[in-house]
């Protein structure tokens, strides 16, 4: 949890924030029952105790806002219905994306750091992706290929005795957690012809619902195949790295539900994060890094064999491995699933 | 161990279905029949000036009926309007499309103005009372001058129009091209051949389409079909069909030989084309029917001049082009991004995105150019009365002087099989009854000799 560690690790700014919970909560608790206080504790502290926030904010340089981006409401990144759109709030570009960063005021910028090393395939991040998110069956904003490599070795001394000789196991499994990589200079949002998706300031790439024409041009130009169709509304659909949860402080869904922390979200302006660190000391790749995308998605020790059709003799969850799996026909309810009664839908 | 799952029917589908194989197909369509009508109009071919206004018609509907396949492709078709109001540009090569179709339509009005305008004034002066005649004296736009200067100033108009709209068209057509050339995400699509390749199997599928309608139509109205502009066609066919294949073999070598292509292109390029699921397309329909076989059945002058070869060999040519369409915009999305397998690609029979709906594309299209057929005095150059018709072949060739007398002992000593003879030293080129060729002959001449010419047409018109 690296943004809680950050907000630790400032002790003055601690204490005035517990004192700015202690007042609202000793607010909150002469109005009444538990379940209000549970809710206002969360809530936005009171106009008077934000002056006094924002005061402290003046104070320091503009991007010690990464400590607790939850409570820096200037940032246009708390009102998430009314200010996302907004691009006075919260500078949004549609192309020419080298002014993020330079003349676009830009206090985080939110990366994501794959350890490879750590992850086991047991797709608990799509699973809580797909739930977070809603996303409709048949299709994934996040997946994890699962692949064996290798091949069984004729081996006059293996341990494995067929008909056809002995062999030696020189398969293993490869796992490889995949999402969209919010580029920092992503083709599908160049290519979109009426400007509906968008890169935010801090990095997120995402598609205003309301504006997208369908034209499928975006899903095209994606060359890791993280967009899609949404089959239900009928639009382009993508991951937004959780930005609803983002903005308010906490980890994407299929973070949070890592069992192994091989997934690490943070903010790459922030040299004490946790994605810092790691990408400062450790070997760190992108995918198709020869397009120049510029991926903000970074792996550890990424197997390049999973993309090597020689090499792959498997796949062990074929549903999120895009291939061979069920058809979407099936899957939508179009036809009958093993076991369905046959009922209408 | 090959993979298991080779024609895996898998999630990463082919977003880009048949209507966007068709798309690039009609808007080819609509260039190659706009660059036929130039030939004429801007590049001198008089001979070709007869069957210019039915390829500007053929063009003008279908460049009407293209954007249908793409709005239907649309999975938020009611938020097009978008494309006006929000536009991407210069940033998203498809965000120009509204605006280059519009630029194109009204240029295409224009033209189409000045193309029939002195026909248009014929036929509101003929026929005054009929719902064809006002629509004429409407479509004149108050112009019924049809004398030899304003008919000097159509064709004037016709050919800046013509000067423009072929760059229109190639913009119209080309940044298709752009779209899926400039795709680095797709290893078969991003080549920057790609525009080229579309532009020059465009003007073959143009020219392929105006032939086979010009012999459809003398055919279903009975008329002798002027073979000199079939062999014409059939010459500028095989010329653009040698560039097709020349740029066909670029793209070939520089994507299916290992040596001279990133190993991206080739594995993609040698699975689908030379061993997987569109073998039979590319070799043998984009390749075979569409050039090879064309090239060898239109080698000589003869076989150019042999209507049922012309037909035929257009027929082909317009399949050949398809599959084309069909290799590039399918076998682009078959060639999966992330994983190491072939992706899908389904076609469905009815509903969205299907072949019932490429089928209703097509059928407006025909639908709009049997309208503009029935609305345009396009009938000037193209009629000539068959040989058993009797009376009116002598009316035709007494009507027009020169042109259509040299036109007329032409197709005659063809049909009998005598070697062409060149035309008359004292008469004009062959084939300038068109209303703006006109101007060429003497001013007293042709206003003397043009009431009879317009009223003996349009009585065969209506009968």
């Amino acid at each position: 949890m690296p943004i809680s560690k950050q907000a630790v690790s400032r002790r003055s700014f601690l204490g005035m924030l517990s004192a700015t919970a202690a007042a609202v909560g000793g607010s909150v608790s002469l109005l009444g029952s538990k379940t209000a206080r549970a809710i206002r504790v969360v809530a936005r502290p009171s106009a008077a105790q934000m002056q006094r926030l924002l005061a402290y904010y003046k104070t320091k340089p503009r991007w010690a806002s990464w400590l607790v981006p939850e409570l820096n409401v200037n940032d246009g990144w708390q009102r998430w219905m009314r200010t996302i759109l907004n691009s006075k709030s919260l500078p949004i570009v549609h192309d020419n994306f080298s002014r993020i960063g330079t003349t676009i005021r830009q206090p985080h910028h939110w990366v994501m750091v794959i350890d490879e090393r750590r992850c086991v395939g047991c797709q608990a991040c799509v699973v809580a992706c797909k739930d977070e998110n809603n996303v409709p069956v048949g299709v994934y904003r996040t997946w994890v290929d699962v692949v064996e490599i290798g091949q069984m070795v004729p081996d006059p001394t293996g341990a494995i005795v067929t008909d056809h000789g002995r062999f030696t196991n020189n398969i293993k499994r490869s796992s490889m957690p995949l999402i969209c990589n919010h580029c920092d200079h992503p083709p599908c949002v160049e290519v979109c012809p009426v400007k509906a998706t968008f890169k935010r300031a801090d990095g997120i790439v995402m598609i205003d619902y309301d504006l997208c024409i369908g034209c499928g041009y975006c899903i095209q130009a994606c060359p890791y195949n993280a967009r899609f169709f949404n089959p239900v509304q009928q639009t382009a659909d993508k991951c937004t790295f959780c930005a609803h949860r983002v903005d308010r402080g906490l980890l994407p869904a299929c973070v949070t539900s890592c069992p192994t922390h091989a997934r690490v979200f943070g903010d790459k302006n922030d040299p004490t994060s946790e994605v810092s660190k790691l990408i400062s000391t450790t070997p760190t790749t992108v995918l198709k890094e020869d397009l120049g995308t510029h991926p903000q998605v970074f792996y550890i020790n990424r197997e390049q064999e999973v993309y090597d059709k020689n090499s792959v003799k498997n796949t062990v969850y074929p549903y999120t491995a895009n291939l061979n799996s069920t058809e979407y026909a099936t899957l939508s309810g179009n036809a009958p699933l093993p076991g369905d009664t046959g009922g209408q839908r | 161990m090959p993979p298991t799952n080779y024609y895996g029917t898998g999630l990463e589908q082919g977003y880009w279905g048949l209507m966007i194989v068709t798309y690039p197909y009609i808007s080819g369509l609509v260039a190659g029949s706009f660059v036929v009508a130039t030939l004429s109009q801007l590049f001198g071919r008089k001979r070709l000036a007869p069957i210019a206004p039915l390829a500007a018609i053929l063009s003008f509907a279908l460049l009407l009926a293209a954007p249908l396949t793409i709005w239907g492709d649309a999975r938020q078709p009611s938020r097009v309007y978008e494309l006006l109001t929000r536009m991407h540009v210069p940033y998203s090569p498809m965000a120009l499309f509204l605006l280059i179709w519009i630029a194109y339509v009204i240029l295409m009005l224009v033209e189409l103005y000045a193309v029939f305008r002195a026909g248009n004034a014929e036929r509101a002066a003929w026929q005054s009372r009929s719902l064809k005649g006002k629509i004429s004296s409407v479509l004149t736009l108050g112009v019924r001058d049809t004398s030899a200067t304003s008919l000097r100033r159509d064709e004037r108009i016709v050919r800046w129009t013509a000067g423009i709209g072929i760059l229109l068209a190639f913009l119209f057509h080309g940044y298709i091209g752009f779209i899926f050339g400039s795709m680095k995400a797709r290893a078969l699509w991003s080549t920057p051949l790609m525009p080229v390749l579309f532009i020059v199997s465009a003007i073959v599928s143009g020219i392929a389409l105006v032939q086979l309608v010009y012999l459809a139509v003398s055919k279903w109205y009975g008329w002798t079909i002027d073979r000199e502009i079939v062999a014409e066609l059939n010459a500028w066919l095989v010329g653009t069909i040698l560039l097709d294949l020349y740029l066909d073999v670029v793209d070939l070598v520089t994507s299916g030989v290992r040596g001279y292509a990133p190993e991206e292109t080739f594995e993609w390029f040698n699975r689908l084309y030379f061993h997987g699921p569109l073998i039979w397309t590319y070799f043998g329909l984009q390749l075979g029917i569409g050039i090879i076989i064309p090239l060898i059945a239109l080698m000589t002058r003869r076989s150019r001049l042999s209507i049922v070869n012309s037909a035929i060999m257009a027929f082909f040519v317009l399949v050949g082009v398809y599959a084309m369409r069909w290799n590039v915009v399918a076998g682009g999305q078959m060639a999966s991004k992330v994983t190491n397998d072939v992706v899908s690609y389904p076609i469905v029979g009815t509903g969205y995105d299907s072949v019932q709906t490429v089928v209703g594309v097509f059928a407006i299209a025909l639908l709009l150019f049997l309208f503009f057929m029935w609305g345009a005095p396009w009938r000037t150059g193209v009629e000539q009365p068959s040989e058993g018709s009797g009376g009116s072949s002598g009316i035709a060739s007494t009507a027009v002087p020169g042109a259509s007398t040299v036109t007329e002992q032409e197709v005659q000593s063809t049909t009998q099989g005598i070697p062409l003879t060149p035309p008359l030293p004292g008469s004009n080129s062959p084939g300038t009854s068109n209303s703006f060729n006109r101007a060429s002959n003497g001013e007293k001449e042709l206003q003397s000799l043009y009431p009879s010419v317009t009223n003996t047409q349009t009585q065969r018109g209506r009968s």
